[in-house]
C-alpha cells in the first residue's frame, strides 16, 4: 500500500497478548528461582512448605496490588501498615468470636477502608498534597483507630472467619484464591474496561490526559480509594489466617509492598502498571525466602537477598541499557 | 608576525569562517561565514529554524561544529567548549532566563557570577547590577514573585556583570515594555563604546535600526547576505528573511467559503486580547506570529485548555471553556509532554480519546476498537512494525498521525493543531496537510498555529497574525503569502502595553508582611508558639511535665530525632528523599555495640566512632550514586539501602547484645541544667547549617539544584557533585542520630533505627520544609523534632491511650502540610 516500511498490516491480529517485558523478566526469574530451590533447597518446594508460605505470598500480593494502582499514578502510598492493620483489628474484634457478627465488621472495615482512601485522594489529588506526607498522616490516623478499636490487645478471629480465609480447596489455600480472584479483577478493570484505560493513560502521562478532557483528578482520588479496600481485602484475609493477629500487622507489608510493584515492572515514577508481573513477584518474593531459609540462611542474609533482588529489579528496568551501550561506544553529542 | 596579526585584526572579536553543522544528516548550518567586531552592535536575523540559535550554541561553546573555524581575539580553534568560551570573555543571555524561583535576587547574582565579581561589598555590587538594568526590586525578593521581563533584565544584568569581550542578546526584548527597552538599549550603547561587541538575534526590524551597525540575515542555515544596517532598506532585509524552501506539497485550497462555522468573538486571556475571527465552512485558520506573542495560549484557549473571556461559537451552539476542552480535539506542540503516553502502545493512544465509543456498558469491545482504530490508521497511513508496538518506538511522523488518529477517532467538534509539522518528516507532512484539508471540508473548523510562514502560506486559507497578543493583520486569500505574514509579525512595533497579564513592570515594593511570611524561616515562629502553648498546656494539666527530669528526657529523645530531620531537609530540599536514615541509624548502634564496650580501650572506642562516620559516607555515596548514575529514583534507591541496611544490622547480631559503656553514654546525655549538651549541639548545628545554607555558595547551590535541576547546570552548578554531596550530609547527619540513640537504648539491638525513617521525615515537614525541592529550613526541622518528641510526652503524661498519640501525629502533620501548601498559595496549581 505504501512504498518502503512496514504498513500496520494485521489489524485484527490480537498481539496485545504477547506477554510484555516486564512479565517476561519477573515470570523468568520466578522459574530460575524455581529451579535454584529444586536443585539446592527442594524442601522449599514440598507441599508443607508452600502452604505455609503461599497465604503470606497471597497477602502481599493483594496489598502489592493496591500499592500499584497508586504507583501508576505517580504517587506513593505509606498508609499500608495503618489500612491492613485497621482491618485486622475490626474484623477480630468487633465480632469477639461471634460469627454472626462477623458481616457486620467486614462491612465496617470496608466504611473505614474507603473512607481513608478518600481522605488521601482528595489531599494528594484534589489539594495537591505530597503522597508521601498524605499517606504518612493517614498512617498514623488510621493507627489512632487501631488503638481505638483494640486499646493494642490482640483477640481470637472467629471461627467463620478462620474458615473463609484459611481454608482449603482441593489443597489450595482460600487466600491465594482470593488473591487470584482479585488479580483477576483488578486486570479485567484495568485493561478491558473503559475507566481502567483511562486510568492507565492517566497515569502514564497526566498533562496529555487532560489535555483530551479526561477527568484526570478524579482517577487519582479513585487510585487511593481501591488501594485501601485492597489493603482491607488484605487485613481481612490475615485476620482470619492468624490466630491471634496483634495490632501491627500491617507493619511488615509496607516495604515488600514497594518491592513487588517495582520488582513487577511498575516504574515509580507512575505510568503503566503491571498487575500479573506484580502478583507474580509476591510470590518470587516470598519464594526467595523460603529458599534462603531452606538452604539455612539467617534472617539476615535472607534480608540483603531481598534488597539486592530488589536493587537488581530496579536496575533492570530503569538503566537505560541502549543509553548506556552508545554511551560506551560512541563519544556523546550534545544536542542544543 | 603575531603582533601584526593582532595590530591588523584588533577591532574583530570573533571571526567564524566556513561553520556547517547537522543534526542528523539534517544541515542546520552551511559554510556560514560572520565576523563580530568589537564596539559594534551585530544583528543575527532571521526565521524559526533559520539555524540562528545553533549558531550561537556554537559561539558559546554548546555545540560543536562539524566544519568549519572559530577565531577568537585572533586565536585559532576548532571548536569552543562552554569553559573556554567564558574564559574568552564570551557571554549569553538567554531568551528564557535562568533565574531560580526559590532563590532571591541576590543569590541568584552569588550562584550565578564568579565570585571575583563581588569584591568585598556584594550587596553594594548586586545592588550596582541591577541599577545597570534599571530593576528597582528589593534584593532579598524571592524571585518566584518577578514577572517575566524583571526575570529578563535580571538575566542581561547578570551577563553584562561579567563585562564580557562579545556580549550574545537572544531577543532580549520579546518581554519587555518600551521604558526597560529603551534602558536596555542605551546600556548597550554604553557597553559597545567600551568596547564589547553585541551580537542582537532578534525577530524586530525596527529594533535594528534602533541598535544595530551590521546585520547578517540566516535562512535555512546559510548566510543570505546582510552588510551594514544604514546600507539595505527594510524590504531588502524582508526578501532576504523570506524565500523559504519547504519540500512538501499543499492540497489545493478551497475556492468558495461555506457559510460561517466558527464564530470568534473578542476572545481575551493570559497573553492575548480582542482577538476576532471567523470561519466559513472548510476554511483553514491559522495563527502566526514571532514565537512568544500569545499564539500558543490563544490555540489553547480555542481547546478549551487555559481560561479566557469572549465568545466562541461553532456552528450555532456556544461553547464555554469545559464543552471546548470535552468537545475538540487539541494537538499539541509538544508531542511526549503534552500529546501522548509514551509508556502506552500505539493503539491505546490512539483510541484514548474514544474508549466510550468501543465500549458497551463500560466494557471494550476489543473487535470494534481494533476495527476503527485500524481504519483510521489506515486512512492516514500509519506506518509501524504492530499495532501493539510502543508509541515511542516510532518516528516523528508517525507519532504525529497516532495523535491525529486519536484526534479523528474522537469525532470532535474543532480540531487545533499547535505545530503540527515539528519534528515531521517531510513525507508526512504532505500527509498532515492532506489530512487536515480533509477534515476542514467536512465541516468540522480546523485551527492551525504554526511559527513556520511557508506552512501557513500553503495550508491556509485564513491567517490572523499576533504581536504582543493583539491580531495585527487578518490575511485572506490571496494575502496568505508568506512575505506578508513575515512583513506583519517582525514590523509590528508594538511594545508590551503591561495590559498582558502586568508584565513589564520593573519595580517592586516591598510589603513586609508578605515578604517575612514568606521567607524559608518563617514556620520557626509558629511552631516556636505551639511548642510553648503545648508546653503550658501539660504544665497546667501535671507540673511535673515541665519538671528538669521530663524537659531533659524530651530534649534528648528531640536531639537524636533532630539530628536525622536536620540530615533529611537536604535530600528534601534537593527534591528527592533519603528513606535510608532510619536503619543507618540502627546500623550505627550496631556498630558501637562492638567497639564501645566497657572492656574496649580508648583507641577502640575511638575507632568505632570513626566507623560509624565512615560508614555513613559509604552508604550515602552508594544513595547519591544509584540515583545520579544508575538512574534510580531517589525512594527506589533509598529503599532497596534501607531494606539492605535492616539486613545487615541483623548480620552483626539477630538479638539485642553489647552493652555501651556506661561513660561514654554519660558523656553524650551530659546536662547543663536540664539541657542536654548535646540538645545544645544541635541547636548550634541547626544555626551553623542555616548560615551554610544561606550564606555560601556551596548551600546556595544545593537550593539552586533543588529548585531547577535545569537552570542550575545551565549556571554552572555541578550537579551530580552537589547532589551527592547532599546525600552524605544526610548520611552524616544520621550518624549523629545513631551516636544519640546509642545512648538512649544502651545496647545494639537490630530491630531499632528502622522508625526514625518515616518520623523525620515527619518533623521536617513538621518545620515547613517543602517537598518540592528548592526551599527548606533546618531550623524548622530541629522545631519539628521538638514538637513531635513533646507531643508524645504530653500524651503520656495526660494518661491519654495510644490512640490519642496517633491522633495527634497524623493530624499534625496534615494540618502543617495543608498550612504551609495553603500558606505558599501553591496548593492549587
Amino acid at each position: 500500500m505504501q512504498e518502503g516500511g512496514y504498513f500496520l498490516a494485521g489489524i485484527g491480529s490480537r498481539r496485545s497478548l504477547r506477554p510484555t517485558r516486564e512479565l517476561v523478566t519477573v515470570a523468568v526469574s520466578t522459574l530460575v528461582l524455581i529451579l535454584l530451590c529444586a536443585l539446592l533447597a527442594p524442601s522449599a518446594l514440598t507441599y508443607g512448605a508452600l502452604s505455609g508460605s503461599l497465604p503470606f505470598a497471597a497477602i502481599l500480593a493483594i496489598v502489592g496490588l493496591g500499592q500499584m494502582l497508586v504507583v501508576q499514578q505517580g504517587g506513593f502510598d505509606l498508609s499500608v501498615p495503618g489500612g491492613v492493620s485497621l482491618a485486622v483489628v475490626i474484623a477480630s474484634h468487633y465480632p469477639a468470636g461471634d460469627d454472626a457478627l462477623l458481616p457486620t465488621a467486614v462491612a465496617l472495615a470496608l466504611v473505614c477502608a474507603l473512607v481513608a482512601g478518600l481522605v488521601n485522594g482528595v489531599l494528594i489529588g484534589i489539594l495537591r498534597l505530597n503522597a508521601i506526607i498524605a499517606t504518612i498522616g493517614m498512617n498514623a490516623l488510621l493507627y489512632a483507630g487501631v488503638f481505638a478499636v483494640s486499646g493494642g490487645v490482640p483477640r481470637i478471629t472467629t471461627q467463620l472467619l478462620a474458615s473463609i480465609a484459611g481454608g482449603e480447596i482441593f489443597g489450595i489455600g482460600h487466600s491465594v484464591l482470593f488473591a487470584v480472584a482479585l488479580l483477576a479483577v483488578v486486570w479485567f478493570v484495568m485493561k478491558h474496561t473503559v475507566a481502567g484505560r483511562r486510568f492507565e493513560a492517566i497515569g502514564a502521562n497526566p498533562l496529555a490526559s487532560r489535555a483530551i478532557g479526561l477527568p484526570v483528578k478524579q482517577h487519582q482520588v479513585m487510585a487511593y480509594v481501591l488501594a485501601q479496600v485492597l489493603y482491607c481485602c488484605a487485613g481481612l484475609l490475615i485476620a482470619g489466617i492468624t490466630t491471634q493477629p496483634t495490632a501491627f500487622q500491617g507493619d511488615s507489608l509496607l516495604l515488600p509492598s514497594v518491592a513487588v510493584v517495582v520488582l513487577g515492572g511498575t516504574s515509580l515514577l507512575g505510568g503503566r502498571g503491571f498487575p500479573v508481573s506484580t502478583v507474580i513477584a509476591a510470590f518470587f518474593l516470598t519464594l526467595l525466602s523460603q529458599f534462603a531459609l531452606s538452604v539455612g540462611l539467617p534472617y539476615s542474609a535472607q534480608t540483603i537477598i531481598q534488597a539486592l533482588a530488589l536493587g537488581f529489579g530496579i536496575a533492570v528496568y530503569s538503566l537505560r541499557w541502549t543509553a548506556l551501550k552508545t554511551l560506551f561506544t560512541s563519544s556523546r553529542e550534545v544536542k542544543g | 608576525m603575531a603582533k601584526d596579526m593582532q595590530e591588523q585584526d584588533a577591532e574583530v572579536v570573533a571571526r567564524l569562517s566556513g561553520i556547517s553543522k547537522s543534526f542528523a544528516s539534517v544541515a542546520a548550518l552551511t559554510d556560514v561565514d560572520v565576523t563580530f567586531r568589537a564596539g559594534e552592535v551585530h544583528a543575527i536575523l532571521g526565521e524559526n529554524g533559520a539555524g540562528k540559535s545553533t549558531l550561537m550554541n556554537i559561539i558559546c561553546g554548546v555545540l560543536r561544529p562539524d566544519a568549519g573555524t572559530i577565531e577568537i581575539g585572533g586565536q585559532s580553534l576548532n571548536h569552543l567548549t562552554p569553559a573556554t568560551a567564558v574564559a574568552a570573555g564570551i557571554a549569553i543571555s538567554y531568551q528564557h532566563p535562568a533565574i531560580l524561583d526559590d532563590l532571591s535576587v541576590i543569590e541568584n547574582l552569588k550562584v550565578a557570577l564568579p565570585s571575583a565579581v563581588f569584591d568585598d561589598d556584594p550587596r553594594g555590587v548586586a545592588q550596582g547590577i541591577l541599577q545597570s538594568v534599571g530593576l528597582e526590586i528589593p534584593l532579598d525578593l524571592r524571585c518566584d514573585t518577578l514577572t517575566v521581563a524583571q526575570k529578563q533584565l535580571l538575566e542581561i544584568g547578570k551577563t553584562l556583570a561579567l563585562k564580557p569581550r562579545l556580549l550574545i542578546l537572544d531577543e532580549p526584548t520579546a518581554s519587555l515594555d518600551q521604558d526597560s527597552t529603551d534602558l536596555l538599549f542605551a546600556r548597550i550603547r554604553e557597553v559597545t563604546a567600551a568596547g564589547t561587541g553585541v551580537i542582537y538575534i532578534t525577530h524586530r526590524l525596527a529594533e535594528i535600526r534602533q541598535i544595530a551597525q551590521h546585520v547578517t540575515v540566516l535562512r535555512d542555515g546559510k548566510v543570505r547576505g546582510g552588510g551594514r544596517v544604514d546600507a539595505v532598506s527594510n524590504e531588502d532585509l524582508l526578501r532576504l528573511i523570506v524565500g523559504r524552501t519547504l519540500e512538501s506539497t499543499f492540497p489545493p485550497k478551497i475556492t468558495e467559503p461555506g457559510a460561517p462555522i466558527l464564530v470568534v468573538h473578542n476572545l481575551t486571556g493570559r497573553g492575548f486580547r480582542n482577538v476576532s475571527f471567523e470561519a466559513g465552512r472548510g476554511e483553514i485558520i491559522g495563527i502566526a506570529g514571532v514565537q512568544g506573542n500569545g499564539q500558543t495560549q490563544l490555540a489553547r484557549a480555542l481547546a478549551g485548555l487555559q481560561p479566557f473571556e469572549g465568545d466562541i461559537r461553532i456552528g450555532t451552539e456556544a461553547f464555554p471553556q469545559s464543552r471546548l476542552l470535552d468537545q475538540t480535539a487539541y494537538m499539541p506542540a509538544d508531542r511526549h509532554a503534552e500529546g501522548l503516553a509514551g509508556d502506552l502502545t500505539i493503539r491505546e493512544n490512539a483510541a484514548l480519546s474514544a474508549l466510550d465509543r468501543f465500549a458497551s456498558m463500560g466494557i471494550m469491545n476489543r473487535t470494534r476498537e481494533m476495527e476503527h482504530v485500524g481504519r483510521t490508521f489506515a486512512s492516514l497511513a500509519v506506518k509501524a512494525p504492530s499495532i501493539e508496538a510502543a508509541v515511542s518506538s516510532l518516528s516523528g511522523g508517525n507519532q504525529q498521525k497516532v495523535v491525529m488518529a486519536r484526534a479523528l477517532l474522537a469525532e470532535p467538534r474543532m480540531i487545533i493543531a499547535d505545530e503540527p509539522t515539528q519534528g515531521v518528516d517531510v513525507g508526512a507532512r504532505a500527509e498532515i496537510y492532506r489530512i487536515l484539508r480533509e477534515v476542514s471540508a467536512s465541516g468540522t473548523p480546523v485551527v492551525v498555529n504554526s511559527s513556520d510562514a511557508v506552512e501557513l502560506q500553503g495550508l491556509c486559507d485564513k491567517v490572523l497574525v499576533l504581536s504582543r497578543g493583539r491580531v495585527v493583520e487578518a490575511l485572506t486569500g490571496e494575502e496568505v503569502r508568506e512575505d506578508r505574514i513575515v512583513s506583519a509579525a517582525v514590523s509590528a512595533a508594538t511594545h508590551d502595553d503591561h495590559a498582558m497579564g502586568g508584565q513589564g513592570v520593573a519595580r517592586v515594593k516591598r510589603s513586609g508582611w508578605r515578604h517575612l511570611a514568606q521567607l524559608d524561616n518563617a514556620p520557626a515562629v509558629p511552631l516556636l508558639g505551639v511548642i510553648v502553648l503545648l508546653a503550658v498546656f501539660g504544665y497546667s494539666q501535671n507540673p511535673h511535665f515541665l519538671s528538669p527530669l521530663n524537659l531533659s528526657n524530651i530534649l534528648l529523645l528531640a536531639t537524636a530525632l533532630g539530628f536525622v530531620a536536620l540530615g533529611q531537609t537536604v535530600p528534601l530540599m534537593l527534591g528527592a528523599i533519603d528513606l535510608s536514615v532510619g536503619p543507618l541509624m540502627g546500623l550505627g548502634v550496631m556498630i558501637a555495640s562492638f567497639f564501645i564496650l566497657d572492656e574496649s580501650s580508648a583507641g577502640t572506642i575511638v575507632l568505632g566512632f570513626v566507623l560509624i562516620l565512615a560508614m555513613a559516607v559509604v552508604i550515602g555515596l552508594v544513595n547519591g550514586f544509584l540515583i545520579r548514575f544508575a538512574n534510580f529514583t531517589a525512594i527506589a534507591a533509598t529503599l532497596a539501602m534501607f531494606i539492605g541496611l535492616q539486613g545487615v544490622a541483623f548480620l552483626f547480631r539477630d538479638a539485642p547484645g553489647g552493652y555501651i559503656t556506661y561513660p561514654v553514654t554519660e558523656v553524650i546525655t551530659m546536662k547543663l541544667g536540664p539541657v542536654p549538651v548535646a540538645f545544645l549541639v544541635l541547636v548550634a548545628l541547626a544555626f551553623l547549617s542555616e548560615y551554610m545554607l544561606r550564606g555560601t555558595r556551596s548551600g546556595i547551590r544545593l537550593r539552586a539544584l533543588g529548585s531547577s535541576a535545569e537552570s542550575a547546570r545551565r549556571i554552572g552548578v555541578n550537579t551530580d557533585r552537589v547532589f551527592i554531596g547532599g546525600y552524605v550530609i544526610s548520611a552524616l547527619f544520621a550518624a549523629l542520630g545513631s551516636v544519640m540513640l546509642m545512648a538512649q537504648i544502651g545496647v545494639g539491638d537490630p530491630a531499632q533505627g528502622a522508625n526514625y525513617t518515616l518520623a523525620s521525615i515527619t518533623a521536617v515537614v513538621l518545620g515547613g520544609t517543602s517537598l518540592k525541592g528548592g526551599r527548606g529550613t533546618f531550623l524548622g526541622s530541629v522545631l519539628g523534632a521538638l514538637l513531635l518528641t513533646e507531643v508524645l510526652s504530653l500524651v503520656t503524661f495526660l494518661g491519654l491511650s495510644q490512640t490519642y498519640q496517633y491522633v495527634f501525629q497524623g493530624t499534625l502533620i496534615l494540618a502543617a502540610a495543608l498550612i504551609y501548601s495553603a500558606a505558599r498559595g501553591r496548593a492549587a496549581d
